[in-house]
């Protein structure tokens, strides 16, 4: 391409390229490809919001109508991250606000939205389309109030597992009776009720709706009207699935469901009634996607129901399922992908069903496709993980949660070492583990050698000492996220594979042996990495350098420390001085 | 008007920028919307002497593609299948002519051909790292180190710390070029036109963190070079003292620090000194005292090289660089951090739906 190849046509060129890996491959070409692509770029992915500035951003890409972005870290799913940690998305949105007006999609995770926020976004992006906001916090009805009524051409609304401060449901009935746009509406964690009347019209005049989830407080009598009024609809989450019996109500469910022929995924059945399963038969055949992970249904008519989604891809169960339930699962449903069994007595101390570690070995057997695994279970064996690696080579997540921290292998008593070293041995494109059950350096060393794929690993109760991060650390090439919880790594690992931080997106490290000293010592290091101590029990000034830090959050970053740490978080310093903290 | 041959058949001439001159069917060349429009408004393309000249983007060999692709397609007949096959088949060419292609078929305004050869491109593109992205297409390799900022190859291909350093040396550029507009007045500005805040503070040592941290550098590289190399077992002894001096420099730094720490924002928004800052840079050495034992100082100092190495960076080297950029980090974060976060947080415990178990958010409590 010596010659003049048009800027415009190289841009049409570009216009196929979509993944953002090849976009910011295409962008480090040359400097001409360099600015074209920055020019045409639409749509970016921040993958931790404190890795860069929203200035940044907009001075780079001037024309992004898509952005992605996730603040708090993993762990902040199981409370492990303090209130007020940060995530706060209000500067992006104000950034955006002026030099983005033709903006049409917001996606968050695990990040603070205040209502203010979203009364911004609402105003100040006169063709917005699509928020979703995922497990994320600080906004109230009255913000989604905003969002409706002013976002008049609104496709999407998903307030996936959000904690929102459920003032009333009257926010629904500002959507304008002129909406007729919307494709996809997700309120399914809001607590109150809605106005029926108002969800029904605005179901029944939006032809393109394809996902509807209801929250809890929609009565199964309501179900059939608003199904009638959607029947392409392709995911419905329903409300609670229980209702006194009576034979017309299931009849007309049944009715309803037999007109909705697009219907993929079902979710909801908070509270079901059994009786009334049988009304979504109708659809079972085609549904792929079945989440059933509210269902406090026992195993038989779990089984009764699965062995007629001879197609389903994707499950979420409760363990409810039991061993029995799961081998029908194997037997009946060939194309599945995914499965997620959750426990229904995480805090029990006795086994309160039959679920047991035979029950995934049934379905890796079973299930040529299964590629995703994330499995609540009370024992598991090296035996069971050995064959399951054996079976089913394509994994590409499996996540094991053995209910009893440090639990050895139950047959042999030995740690599960041998088990997820062959898991990381035989599945060669993993990418995302999560280890329990007692675990020596000796899994760790499994993991280094042969995981060059894993992206994502999470480590909880496991290791002996430093060697066992030094191996994770050192063999994993692809490591891009790190969470550790009350294991005994300390300084030497870190220190020793330093530079293999600025790699990585983040690393998360509480209850470990990392003395504050590696600490301040990672900060001068490696300036381009945001070093965070959390600690509750104040200054760790006050305390020998040596005494370990509760919690270590470790990023890369260009945009520098960060300015609205709360009280309990000290950014380590490049200088090696006071560390930065607002106190 | 053509020229009416024997056969009933019409043509129409066209003309390459190297002069040669061909006569095409005038169906075929009419498929061109280019060619299409000059023959209707110009008329031109009847005769020899007419001949229309097509772009500079034509040469004689892709028009030879063109054409056939034209006359392929413009027969009426062909089915679905049989006009996808012939495109999978036409855009089997190697990289070179594929662009070329492209670019006539844009110069010709023929729209399909640049559709379809436009996502050939892309397929070709996509998957590849900058490098083989550059040999494909036979690319400059233009983009300065500082602008590509992969002081580590990476293991991982990971583009998104590309994107990162990307962005960070675009911004250190522009504060290289905003400094150097400022040195130019920093030599008169030391002419204390400051106000009297600034000498007070400065005086108070705070040009912010910035100065206390001169002055500590200054008196590392002092201590330094009294030392031996640090490999050497009688470090011990200075280690000793400097442990006691670095001490009781971060205590005076911490009171200097809270002092001035108002006024340190406001100084460090002023670009005076931050010019000053940056002109004062001066760090020659990594070397940090870190109160560790030294064996396993050097233990893992050790082990840094040898994974430094590992990855292909030169340590001292980079961390020169990285002292370098760290002044500059901190401009970045003033000028380019424009508002500290706003939130309201809600407090919002109340309406947390209990009763619904996110089963996710439980599973590692299990274990406290």
């Amino acid at each position: 391409m010596a010659y003049s190849f048009p800027e415009e046509v190289l841009e049409y060129v570009f216009s196929f390229i979509n993944s953002d890996k090849d976009r910011n491959a295409v962008s480090l070409v040359c400097k001409s490809w360099y600015e074209i692509e920055r020019w045409c770029r639409r749509r970016i992915f921040i993958g931790n919001c404190y890795a860069v500035t929203p200035g940044i951003m907009v001075r780079r890409f001037p024309e992004i109508r898509s952005v992605e972005i996730k603040g708090k870290p993993h762990f902040a799913d199981f409370n492990l991250v303090p209130e007020g940690w940060g995530g706060y998305v209000y500067p992006w949105v104000v950034a955006m606000s002026r030099a983005y007006p033709w903006l049409e999609e917001i996606r968050l995770k695990r990040m603070v939205v205040s209502d203010e926020c979203l009364e911004l976004i609402s105003k100040s992006f006169k063709n917005f389309k699509v928020l979703v906001m995922s497990s994320c916090e600080g906004f109230s009805t009255d913000g989604l109030a905003s969002i409706v009524a002013n976002c008049r051409n609104l496709k999407e609304l998903d307030l996936r597992e959000s904690e929102v401060e459920d003032l009333s449901g009257h926010w629904l009935s500002h959507f304008p009776d002129t909406c007729t746009s919307l494709v996809s509406l997700n309120i399914a964690c809001l607590a109150s009720e809605v106005s029926f009347s108002a969800l029904e019209r605005l179901v029944s005049r939006c032809p393109n709706l394809k996902s509807l989830q209801l929250n809890r407080a929609v009565p199964l009598e309501k179900l059939p009207n608003l199904l009638r009024g959607a029947p392409q609809l392709v995911e419905l989450g329903t409300g609670a699935y229980s209702a006194e019996l009576r034979p017309e109500l299931l009849s007309n469910l049944f009715d309803a469901f037999t007109v909705c022929k697009e219907l993929k995924g079902l979710s909801g059945f908070w509270d079901v009634v059994p009786a009334y399963l049988p009304a979504i038969y109708p659809v079972c055949n085609g549904l792929t996607s079945l989440n059933l992970s509210y269902a406090t249904i026992q195993s038989p008519d779990i089984s009764k129901l699965i062995s007629q989604c001879q197609n389903l891809e994707r499950l979420w169960v409760l363990d409810y399922i039991e061993d029995s339930g799961l081998d029908i699962l194997a037997t009946c449903c060939k194309n599945l992908e995914e499965l997620r069994v959750f426990p229904s007595d995480p805090y029990g101390v006795e086994q309160n069903v039959a679920l047991t570690e035979q029950g995934l070995v049934s379905v890796s057997e079973g299930c040529p496709k299964l590629q995703s695994v994330l499995y609540f279970c009370r024992r598991m064996s090296n035996a069971a993980l050995v064959t399951i690696a054996r079976n089913r080579p394509n994994l590409i997540r499996f996540r094991l949660c053995i209910i009893e921290a440090r639990a050895t292998d139950y047959l042999t008593l030995e740690p599960l070492d041998a088990g997820f070293g062959a898991i990381v041995e035989n599945c060669r494109e993993l990418r995302r583990l999560s280890l329990s059950g007692l675990l020596t350096d000796r899994v760790f060393e499994y993991i280094g050698k042969h995981a060059k794929k894993l992206e994502m690993l999470s480590i909880a109760f496991a290791g002996d000492g430093d060697l066992g991060l030094h191996h994770v650390l050192s063999g994993c090439e692809s490591l891009r996220k790190l969470e550790i919880r009350d294991s005994p790594f300390g300084d030497k690992a870190l220190l020793a594979n330093a530079a293999k931080l600025e790699t990585m997106r983040s690393l998360w490290m509480s209850s470990c042996s990392v003395s504050y000293g590696a600490c301040k010592l990672l900060g001068q290091r490696l300036p381009r990495l945001n070093v965070e101590v959390i600690d509750e029990r104040g200054t760790p000034e006050s305390r020998p350098e040596s005494c370990p830090i509760e919690k270590l959050y470790i990023y890369r970053t260009v945009a520098g420390p960060r300015f609205d740490t709360p009280g309990f978080i000290w950014t380590m310093d490049e200088e090696g001085n006071t560390p930065l903290g607002i106190a | 008007m053509a020229i009416v041959r024997p056969e009933m058949k019409s043509y129409i001439w066209l003309q390459t920028t190297d002069g040669s001159i061909q006569e095409v069917e005038e169906e075929v060349a009419m498929f061109c919307p280019m060619i299409c429009r000059e023959v209707l408004q110009t008329g031109m393309g009847s005769s020899k002497n007419y001949a229309i000249k097509l772009p500079q983007r034509v040469n004689p060999a892709v028009l030879g593609l063109i054409l056939d692709y034209c006359r392929f397609h413009q027969l009426p007949g062909h089915s679905n299948k049989e006009l996808k096959t012939y495109d999978e088949k036409f855009i089997r060419l190697d990289t070179k002519n594929l662009c070329e292609l492209t670019s006539a078929a844009d110069s010709l305004q023929l729209r399909p051909l640049v559709d379809l050869t436009s996502r050939a491109l892309a397929r070709i593109i996509e998957g590849k790292t900058p490098e083989e992205i550059r040999e494909t297409f036979h690319l400059p390799d233009d983009l300065t180190e500082e602008e590509k900022l992969e002081p580590l190859r990476n293991m991982t291909d990971d583009p998104r710390i590309r994107l990162l350093n990307r962005l960070y040396a675009r911004k250190r550029k522009e504060l290289k070029e905003r400094e150097k507009v400022k040195n130019v007045e920093v030599a008169e500005e030391h002419m204390d036109k400051r106000s009297v805040d600034d000498l007070l503070s400065f005086i108070n040592g705070g040009d912010g963190d910035s100065k206390c941290v001169r002055s500590a550098k200054n008196k590392k590289k002092n201590r330094r070079r009294k030392d031996q190399p640090r490999n050497s077992a009688s470090n011990n002894d200075n280690e000793n003292r400097e442990k006691e001096t670095e001490s009781l420099n971060s205590a005076h730094y911490n009171g200097a620090v809270e002092d001035v720490s108002s006024s340190n924002r406001a100084l460090m928004l002023q670009d005076s000194s931050s010019a000053t800052l940056l002109s004062n840079l001066d760090f020659d050495d990594a070397d940090i005292d870190d109160g560790l034992d030294p064996a396993l100082k050097e233990e893992i100092d050790r082990e840094v090289e040898d994974f430094a190495r590992r990855l292909n960076s030169v340590w001292p080297e980079r961390m020169q660089e990285i002292y370098a950029l760290g002044q500059e980090r901190r401009l970045l974060q003033i000028h380019g951090n424009s508002s500290v976060a706003r939130y309201t947080g809600k407090r919002n415990g109340s309406s947390m739906n209990v009763a619904h178990l996110f089963y996710r958010k439980l599973i590692l409590i299990v274990f406290l």
